[in-house]
């Protein structure tokens, strides 16, 4: 059915061979059955709206005076100039939030990026090469997940100290687990299939049918991965930073907030509480939702065959 | 032949000069699977696949292989184009002796042998272009300077496989069964290969499709002057495409023959219980089927002797000891039973 109806796009419109090509692959078809869900495309929006108040707080475009306050302008209540107040050193709630976002987003990628390099690597040589190869990686990552991840990554921070750059590398080496742990099943099942056979019988080498033949097979489970990981790592940072053990106290970040709030609730001053916490639930909402879609797109077995 | 491992290490594989005449040689050809378990992943068992095969192919002919599931003529196909590494035993493929190949040699040696696949479905890669699917054979082998060179020798294919030029711009999820198994010929002739293995390529497709695919294996090895070894479990099909047919039970071939001389002679209890299997378009015509009684033995522990002697209605007690070789029965027929 969908051969016909493309066959009928070809005749009609006249387009290049490699638009002919891009529109027949099954990432094209994927994207076609993510663009029809409703609720994917409106969490990618509220997602885009994230990254813009992200980078225009980095682009100094939101709010380029969040670290300055005055102790007269403390705790202030919510106004117009200030919707969620002012806290403690006076600074505005609303712009701690906003660069908050900032940090967030970019733990999350730096982060599940780290964890995507380390798995997919790992994951591929581990599947792919079996023996001794394989046991020195599942010894590696059952290690690490024997560990407490709560235990782990604040053991980390400690060693590494404070700071963001410290926050990325404790979180994206200690979360490339799961993602190591699929990739190297599928490449077990692949590297046997009979694509990869008639790979062999033409003479390709290893790089070329693990990188031309399999990884391309797998990468929409690295995707889906990617994304988990993405809000995996936010949801982290938060939790090391509440814990005095994240990023500087002088970086604004929600978890940071939520650490200054639990002091500020019986003033009572509910400002740092409830901007974290609706800029968390809305990235984190939006970004589950997506992922859900996602993961349903790439699905071959939802395909409509 | 029937030893236990431990004498196995001491036994020298018998070295064979390579016969001129055929094309493909195969002496003495085992495949055994470790399986490991236990405490520390020992090999506790071993499933012998291929039991010490010995054939030969002419230039140009089709040998049929015929067996049930499981009775090891898929991995005997794939030991001899190196998919699998042969457990021991030789290949010779015009006069080359492919199981002392490696690396670069080896990669160049596969110019010359290819395969197609059973299932046109999981043979090829659903990310890729059939253009990129055919072209990568080129592309590996350096065999044109020019992209080009490459396209215009990647239509050629397309063309000669009978499907449309612009199937190069699609992915294989696109076509039918039948179609996908031309994409995977085009493939497989890319290279210009001498010889083929047919590993049951028209099993996974529809009756009427399975006439036009045969038809094309036919013509192309006509037009190119290719040899195949076709393994198959219809017998209908191998005996319209075949020269000469092996049939093979639990890892070892038990009898070979020309085409028309096996179907019409059978001499192995196997062949005939086989032959007897196939359907006749003739309702009154009587049914003389041999029913064979029990399972396939596991090919872990194979029975003493014949492996054969268990399901066998001749049986007789020395079928349980002896191990019968391939012996010629009647003129140009090998049959490995002690009573033929």
């Amino acid at each position: 059915m969908a051969a016909t109806s493309n066959a009928t796009m070809t005749a009609a419109v006249p387009t290049t061979a490699s638009h002919a090509k891009m529109r027949n692959s099954l990432w094209w078809d994927a994207f076609r059955r993510l663009k029809k869900n409703k609720v994917a495309v409106a969490s990618f929006f509220v997602i885009c709206v994230y990254v813009l108040i992200a980078l225009g707080a980095k682009l100094g475009l939101l709010f380029p005076d969040v670290a300055i306050g005055s102790p007269s302008m403390q705790y202030l209540p919510w106004s117009w100039e200030h919707p969620f107040g002012t806290d403690v050193l006076g600074r505005d709630v609303l712009a701690r939030a906003v660069h908050g976002t900032a940090t967030a987003l970019s733990v999350g990628l730096i982060s599940s990026g780290i964890s995507l390099v380390i798995g997919l690597t790992l994951g591929a040589l581990a599947g792919y090469y079996g023996k001794w190869v394989d046991g020195l990686i599942v010894w590696l990552y059952t290690t690490i997940d024997s560990i407490p991840y709560i235990l782990l990554i604040p053991a980390l921070t400690f060693v590494l100290g404070r700071g963001l750059i410290n926050v990325y590398i404790a979180v994206g080496v200690t979360s490339w687990v799961t993602l190591c742990r699929l990739i190297r099943g599928e490449f077990m099942k692949h590297k046997d299939r009979d694509y990869v056979m008639a790979a062999k019988v033409i003479g390709a080498s290893d790089v070329r049918k693990i990188f031309r033949h399999i990884l391309p097979n797998v990468t929409h489970l690295a995707f889906v991965q990617f994304g988990l990981g993405f809000v995996a790592a936010i949801k982290i940072e938060v939790i090391l930073s509440y814990l005095g053990l994240g990023v500087d106290p002088s970086t604004p970040s929600w978890g940071i907030m939520l650490d200054d709030s639990k002091l500020e609730l019986s003033r009572p001053f509910w400002g740092n509480l409830a901007a974290a916490t609706i800029f968390m639930f809305g990235l984190i909402l939006s970004f589950n939702l997506f992922n859900d879609a996602l993961r349903d797109s790439l699905d071959p077995k939802l395909k409509n065959k | 032949m029937q030893t236990t491992p431990n004498e196995k290490s001491f036994e020298l594989p018998p070295l064979k000069v390579p016969d001129p005449n055929a094309f493909i040689q195969v002496n003495e050809l085992t495949k055994e699977f470790p399986i490991k378990g236990g405490l520390f992943s020992r090999q506790i068992a071993s499933v012998k696949a291929v039991q010490g095969v010995s054939l030969t192919i002419k230039k140009g002919e089709t040998l049929g292989l015929v067996g049930e599931s499981g009775c090891g003529k898929s991995t005997l196909g794939r030991c001899i184009i190196r998919l699998i590494e042969p457990t021991s035993g030789q290949i010779f493929i015009d006069g080359q002796d492919v199981t002392k190949k490696q690396g670069e040699d080896l990669r160049a040696l596969r110019r010359k042998m290819q395969i197609i696949f059973q299932d046109p479905y999981a043979s090829l890669n659903p990310r890729m272009t059939v253009g990129s699917i055919i072209s990568e054979p080129l592309e590996i082998h350096n065999l044109f300077d020019s992209k080009k060179d490459r396209q215009d020798r990647v239509k050629q294919l397309v063309e000669l496989v009978g499907l449309r030029p612009e199937a190069v711009n699609r992915y294989p999820h696109e076509f039918s069964g039948g179609q996908r198994q031309r994409i995977g010929i085009a493939r497989a002739l890319a290279v210009d290969p001498s010889f083929i293995v047919c590993d049951e390529p028209v099993s996974a497709l529809d009756v009427s499709i399975q006439a036009q695919v045969i038809n094309l294996l036919m013509d192309l090895q006509q037009r190119l002057g290719l040899t195949y070894l076709f393994i198959a479990h219809d017998l209908k099909v191998v005996e319209h495409i075949s020269n000469r047919v092996a049939v093979m039970y639990l890892g070892k071939v038990v009898e070979m023959a020309e085409a028309e001389e096996l179907y019409r002679h059978p001499s192995h209890p196997y062949s005939r219980a086989l032959l007897s299997a196939i359907p006749v378009p003739d309702p009154r015509r009587k049914d003389q089927r041999i029913i064979l009684t029990g399972d396939v033995p596991s090919p872990i522990r194979p029975p003493s002797g014949c492996h054969f002697h268990p399901r066998c209605p001749d049986m007789i007690e020395e079928c349980k000891t002896t191990c019968p070789s391939l012996r010629e029965t009647r003129p140009a027929h090998h049959t490995a039973c002690i009573r033929a």
